[in-house]
């Protein structure tokens, strides 16, 4: 365990050395939080109706809080890095160190997206109190909602190795990245699953929409602890799958690693 | 000069060429990129369905609209992506000094730098853009307006890019800045004018200069225009002219990496 905590420390205090790039970053967040609140003061004709029990206010925090997560945990090195580690052979450099492969960069994600994170959190708070204004939230539902904002963490940078991971099978990784990408953020940022068709919500649940953007941002605007649970059970099934998953999909796959010797 | 710029082009296809010949080297890579490119773009149809089921009219554009204006969209990423696919590493090649093998070709350095790569995604773009125009409604006119104005949004896109990655021959991070415009650019168009306003309508026609490359051509197609058709071909020369003249003024400026390379 140890290990792992300092792999996290060594690459968190890397990452000091580019806030500058995080800031830079901040025009793209601040461009969709414009866009969206553009866009739903244009749908909402009358500000203090509601939009399947949602208020104006809520859903722009919603688009706030989903924006929030895809931006501050976007990280190449879920996307590239492994893709790359098994494309030029250098995993199987990892296969005789003491630590898991998976684990590594499930730490290392966490390492570098840690600052980048906290600063889109203030950002985004910032943004939505001088945009929409304070929503009814309580602070004690803080301690709540780390555990739950932790799994979506945890669910997505899994999902994303397993995606990265079918580098062994096909020789790019990148389209089921875009497919990934879109599925979250078009369908999973933009509103809650109560838009969309009474039909479809039950099968929106059991996608990762659900457990990684849907869970977390709806405890926000809108806490109950009947929710809360129901969120929180769903994501620790959903991490349960996604891990037999990516180990079986790490095994079969370094079977079918060649390396060529440089 | 009219030779020249023929001479240019025809050395531009062929890198063109060139590019996808060598991406097609592994056939299965090079037909999922497009393959899944095109439902990665269809995805946000249904963005847009749940949207227009909430309300029939959003920024004064129907459903049918919004056809429009992503097929005018995905086509002008597709023609800027396709001839023009070396931009986004145009900002961190000067920064790391690594034109050198550019500027000893007897063609124009600028051209040669951009079509030396092909984003062979982008071919999805353009299939998903003649798609959803077919959708919108399939005609000569539309066709060749469609066409036309792809071909100049992708050259509008291309030049704005490359002004702002000129910005790596005096400072850092230009590479940052470059991909935080272009990205803001195709958010920005892929969404109704008609639900912006005040200060943001300038940023569209200046910095952002979206209206040119997808706002007016959508009104044109929908309604021809002359007026609006010559500005947006006097906009495309003057961009370009633009930043021709902001590239080779920073390329003095320009000091080599001495990396020794071989272009393949």
């Amino acid at each position: 365990m140890k290990k792992y905590l300092n792999i996290y420390k060594v690459t968190l205090i890397n990452e000091l050395q580019y806030i500058s790039d995080i800031i830079l970053g901040f025009l793209s967040f601040v461009v969709m939080i414009f866009i969206f609140l553009n866009l739903w003061n244009y749908m909402y004709d009358d500000p203090s109706s509601l939009i399947e029990g949602f208020s104006k206010s809520q859903m722009i925090w919603y688009v706030i809080i989903t924006e929030m997560i895809w931006f501050g945990t976007r990280n190449k090195t879920l996307i590239n890095q492994i893709t790359d580690d098994i494309k030029s052979g250098s995993i199987a450099y990892t296969l005789n160190k003491p630590y898991s492969y998976a684990i590594y960069v499930i730490v290392k994600n966490f390492g570098e997206i840690t600052i980048k994170f906290l600063f889109y959190l203030i950002l985004a708070i910032a943004v939505g109190l001088i945009f929409v204004g304070p929503i009814d939230f309580n602070m004690s539902n803080i301690l709540m909602l780390i555990p739950v904002f932790l799994l979506s963490f945890i669910i997505n940078a899994c999902i994303r190795i397993i995606i990265s991971m079918l580098s062994f099978y096909v020789e790019d990784a990148a389209p089921f990245h875009w497919l990934y990408d879109k599925i979250i953020l078009v369908i999973g940022t933009v509103f809650p699953i109560e838009l969309f068709p009474k039909f479809l919500q039950p099968i929106l649940k059991f996608t990762p929409i659900y457990v990684v953007n849907y869970g977390p941002s709806k405890l926000v605007i809108d806490f109950s602890m009947n929710s809360f649970f129901t969120i929180l059970m769903a994501q620790i099934l959903y991490l349960i799958f996604v891990i037999i998953l990516l180990s079986l999909i790490y095994r079969k796959g370094v079977k079918k690693l060649n390396v060529n010797g440089d | 000069m009219l030779m020249e710029i023929k001479k240019e082009l025809k050395f531009m296809l062929l890198n063109v060429k060139y590019n996808l010949a060598r991406e097609m080297t592994n056939k299965i890579t090079f037909l999922t990129n497009i393959i899944f490119m095109i439902l990665n773009n269809a995805s946000f149809i249904v963005e847009w369905i749940i949207f227009y089921s909430l309300k029939n009219n959003i920024g004064g554009y129907n459903f049918k609209d919004i056809i429009l204006l992503w097929a005018i969209a995905s086509g002008t990423y597709a023609i800027c992506y396709i001839f023009f696919g070396a931009i986004q590493d145009l900002p961190k090649l000067i920064m790391d000094g690594k034109i050198d093998s550019f500027l000893v070709q007897p063609k124009n350095v600028l051209i040669s730098i951009l079509s030396s790569k092909t984003k062979v995604s982008a071919l999805g773009d353009l299939i998903y853009g003649y798609v959803l125009i077919f959708i919108y409604g399939i005609n000569i006119k539309n066709i060749i307006l469609f066409t036309l104005f792809i071909i100049t949004g992708g050259i509008v896109i291309a030049s704005i890019a490359v002004i702002f990655s000129s910005l790596a021959f005096y400072i850092t991070k230009a590479d940052t800045i470059t991909s935080s415009i272009t990205s803001t650019m195709l958010n920005f168009d892929t969404y109704p004018d008609g639900i912006f306003k005040g200060i943001i309508k300038i940023l569209f026609y200046t910095i952002l200069p979206i209206g040119f490359s997808s706002y007016i051509p959508l009104h044109i197609i929908k309604s021809f225009n002359i007026v609006n058709f010559l500005i947006v071909i006097g906009y495309t020369i003057l961009v370009v002219l633009i930043a021709f003249y902001i590239f080779y003024r920073g390329l003095k400026r320009y000091s080599s990496g001495n990396l020794m390379s071989a272009r393949i």
